[in-house]
């Protein structure tokens, strides 16, 4: 039976109280604006506050990976009275994240830490973990947990829709909603996470058929292990979807806000859903 | 002139000259027609459709010498099929094309043949209607058609046949607003069946050996389908030069340099007096004029020489570019909208990658002919056709039923927001099968509430709204709801009348008509009004409509 540890970054969304169930070591991100740097660890910046400023801010702020030497200092304290540490990141092609995870996790036996590219985003990467968290505490089997994850990746999926477009251009991102529309129109995306990257999934006019839409994928996706309904300020779309997922909704369904690495591409008033779908156990 | 049907019988000649005297009758009835349009709304006229379908109808046998009366007949229908033109249009072709259909392989016509060719002919015409309306010009054609039915075959009398047919097909008209309530209010009969009428009215007369005025324009053989051939100069050597100048002198004989001038070239023109002469010719050497004009010892002025020939040729590039720039190359399945004004043409395309815009809706209905056009152009083989207009559904469905090698579906869409709908399923199904897309899109279109704000064209009541000609009325999916004399109060309670308050976002397309800052004055009065909407502006640049409005 072996002690298996668990770090990933602050984009992982998983909310507090389930960080410290876990033991999960959370190396935060960073947001830069008005000159400063923040980092998302709950004590330099307030999610809410933030999102709530977000749209009247004159540059528009960037994100940026946490360094290394941060990185080192968390993974190094949590391999303390661990037996082997699995490190799970934001996706390589979206940010340096992971590459600051690899730089930090250097110095470390290399044979007993695992770094992994989750290829997923906010509560994706959180299901990666909170189950892998768990079938390590259950089974103390490092190639049980690997494949655990590995199988969860295989059957989830995480969407999001978007109340505009407008923080995607913003932020020069909006070859995630596909280029060549949204220019005369008003249009709101709704993307698709998987593999890395963010993709568009479609492509709507108004904010109850982005909600529509969620349900309908999440539908696909059923029935369900796990769901987080992810919202940014948007408290009362979140209670929507959960209403109207009452039939698939697993019990310990999460409601949680997402944070300024993502949510500064995407903007306030998005919703998106995180599933893992029951066969991932099969 | 004077024809009479000597035989019981009737050929492809006499068919001609009977084609001949519909179209002219119904031409001469064109306004007539229109003016029975019970909408008081700028969308294609019936009368200009009807005449339009069977002018095609008829340049399709206009050169044709030919004593059958079957070859004859199928000529007619196919080109009636292509050429029709708004719903009217669309049905009088099927009622050309099934009435072919029954006489095909006959060489007269007789008066049993004249009863299945009509009773197939009305067939068809109902077939190609989803939802056939009594009191319209189905209903006349079928009547005329029971009552030739019901006359003695046995007497083969074929011209008193035709007068059964006529005279059901009058009465038939007259009930008609006791079928639809709408005429009856509006005190006219239908408009399509009255259309039917004067064409075999205009045949009747000829029979008869009545006067009808025959008019150049509508018998004219239209330009040929190839406008490149058309513009082709006549003179092997091109079109040569426009050259124009004045001459001073004195004691100038205008007359024999207009001689001179006029042996030179031609489009001659030279007028003046013994001091000064206009010349203005067409030549193909410039020279010419200019040393004629010396050698007379005069000074000469105002020298203007234009290359014509190179004006033709740049011309022609010009119209090529023009028409190969109205396609748009996507792949897999491509979409052919109707729609004017040039914000909606760029929205349609750059936004929704729809792969040609057909011109049409509120102005002119395009003919099943233009939709075939571009059919053929698009290299892809799977199209679906958005026609956004209610008028322009049964000759879209038409032209995908007659699209050769390819399949064509129609999106019954009657409104440009419709279609716009519609095209949003087209941009999120890009990639899924033929079937997939146009039921998505079929889907989509449901998901807007159009209101449609344009100018009455004449008084009417309709649905209890008294409207004045010159009014701004407003039409909610189609139905027309309000008449104002104030634009920005009219775009008010139209909205509240289809309950925005209810929707999440109004998109609002502004016409060719309004000023940019005259659409912000009413955005922002709108935003006023309907604080919890979202107001979105678009420079749709359609003529006739100020505004189009959507509602989702």
């Amino acid at each position: 039976m072996k002690k298996i540890r668990f770090v990933t970054d602050s984009v992982c969304d998983i909310p507090k109280d389930l960080i410290e169930k876990w033991d999960i070591g959370v190396v935060p991100c960073y947001v830069n604006y008005g000159g400063k740097s923040y980092a998302d660890d709950g004590v330099e910046l307030n999610r809410e506050e933030y999102f709530k400023q977000l749209a009247d801010m004159p540059d528009h702020p960037t994100t940026a990976a946490p360094p290394p030497a941060l990185a080192e200092e968390v993974l190094t304290k949590w391999f303390e009275g661990a037996d082997h540490l699995i490190v799970i990141t934001t996706p390589a092609k979206l940010s340096g994240i992971y590459n600051s995870m690899r730089l930090g996790g250097q110095k470390l036996p290399q044979d007993r830490i695992t770094l992994i590219d989750s290829g997923q985003l906010s509560m994706a990467i959180g299901w990666q973990v909170l189950i892998g968290a768990e079938v390590a505490a259950k089974t103390g089997d490092l190639a049980q947990t690997l494949n655990a994850i590995q199988r969860i990746r295989d059957h989830q999926a995480l969407y999001a829709g978007l109340s505009t477009m407008e923080f995607l251009r913003r932020s020069g991102r909006v070859g995630w909603a596909a280029a060549g529309i949204g220019a005369l129109l008003q249009i709101k995306p709704i993307v698709k996470v998987g593999g890395g990257e963010v993709v568009s999934e479609a492509r709507v006019r108004t904010f109850s058929r982005v909600i529509d839409k969620l349900i309908e994928l999440a539908h696909q996706h059923a029935p369900l292990d796990k769901l987080a309904v992810l919202h940014i300020n948007n408290l009362e779309g979140a209670a929507e979807l959960r209403a109207r997922l009452k039939d698939i909704m697993p019990e310990d369904t999460i409601t949680t806000g997402c944070g300024p690495t993502l949510g500064t591409h995407i903007g306030p008033g998005a919703l998106g859903l995180a599933t893992v779908s029951k066969s991932w156990k099969a | 002139m004077v024809v009479e049907i000597k035989r019981q019988v009737c050929d492809g000649h006499l068919l001609k000259w009977l084609m001949a005297a519909g179209l002219a009758w119904l031409e001469n009835h064109r306004k007539q027609v229109n003016d029975l349009n019970v909408f008081p709304v700028p969308d294609g006229d019936t009368g200009t459709n009807m005449t339009l379908t069977l002018q095609k109808a008829y340049e399709a046998i206009a050169q044709m010498d030919e004593s059958h009366f079957g070859v004859v007949s199928a000529a007619v229908a196919h080109g009636a099929l292509r050429g029709a033109r708004g719903n009217s249009g669309t049905i009088l072709s099927q009622l050309f094309a099934g009435f072919a259909e029954s006489v095909r392989g006959h060489e007269y016509l007789d008066l049993p043949l004249l009863v299945t060719g009509v009773q197939r002919g009305v067939e068809k015409a109902y077939q190609a209607v989803s939802e056939p309306v009594e009191g319209t010009i189905l209903t006349v054609a079928r009547e005329a058609m029971e009552a030739v039915t019901a006359f003695d075959p046995a007497s083969r009398d074929l011209k008193t046949g035709f007068e059964v047919l006529l005279q059901a097909a009058y009465e038939s008209l007259q009930r008609t607003p006791d079928l639809l309530p709408r005429l009856k209010q509006a005190g006219v009969v239908d408009s399509g069946g009255q259309g039917l009428v004067y064409i075999l009215e205009g045949m009747s007369r000829l029979l008869h050996g009545e006067p009808i005025t025959i008019r150049e324009t509508a018998l004219a053989q239209a330009t040929p389908d190839d406008w490149q051939e058309a513009l082709l100069p006549e003179d092997e050597e091109g079109y040569g030069y426009d050259v124009q100048f004045l001459i001073h002198g004195e004691q100038l004989d205008v007359n024999q340099v207009r001689h001179d001038i006029e042996a030179m070239g031609w489009s001659a023109l030279v007028v003046g007096d013994e001091a000064l002469i206009k010349v203005h010719v067409h030549v193909h050497d410039p020279g010419q004029p200019l040393s004629y004009a010396i050698g007379l010892g005069a000074q000469i002025d105002d020298i203007v020489v234009e290359n014509m020939q190179l004006q033709y040729q740049s011309y022609v590039q010009a119209r090529i570019d023009r028409h190969d720039d109205q396609l748009q190359a996507v792949e897999g399945v491509a979409v052919i909208a109707v729609a004017s004004g040039d914000g909606l043409r760029d929205l349609l395309k750059n936004e929704f990658g729809v792969a040609a815009v057909i011109s049409g809706g509120q102005t002119m209905n395009p003919s099943t002919e233009d939709f075939l056009a571009v059919i053929d152009r698009l290299s892809n083989h799977e199209i679906i056709l958005l026609p956004n207009n209610k008028n322009i559904q049964l000759a879209a469905e038409q032209a995908a039923e007659l699209a050769r090698n390819k399949q064509v579906r129609v999106i019954p869409t009657k409104t440009i927001p419709q279609g716009i709908a519609a095209l949003m399923e087209y941009v999120n199904l890009r990639d899924e099968p033929m079937e997939t897309i146009f039921e998505g899109m079929r889907e989509g279109m449901r998901e807007v509430v159009t209101c449609e704000i344009t100018t009455a064209t004449r008084d009417a009541l309709i649905d209890g709204v008294e409207v004045r000609e010159g009014q701004y009325i407003a039409l909610i999916n189609g139905q027309l709801r309000l008449a104002e004399s104030e634009l920005t109060t009219a775009v008010t309670q139209a909205l509240q009348k289809a309950g925005a308050g209810d929707y999440e976002l109004i998109t609002v397309y502004y016409g060719q008509q309004v000023k940019p800052q005259q659409a912000t004055s009413l955005q922002a009065h709108l935003s006023e009004q309907f604080a919890n909407q979202e107001i979105f502006l678009v420079n749709g640049g359609q003529p006739l409509y100020p505004y189009l409005i959507s509602l989702e």
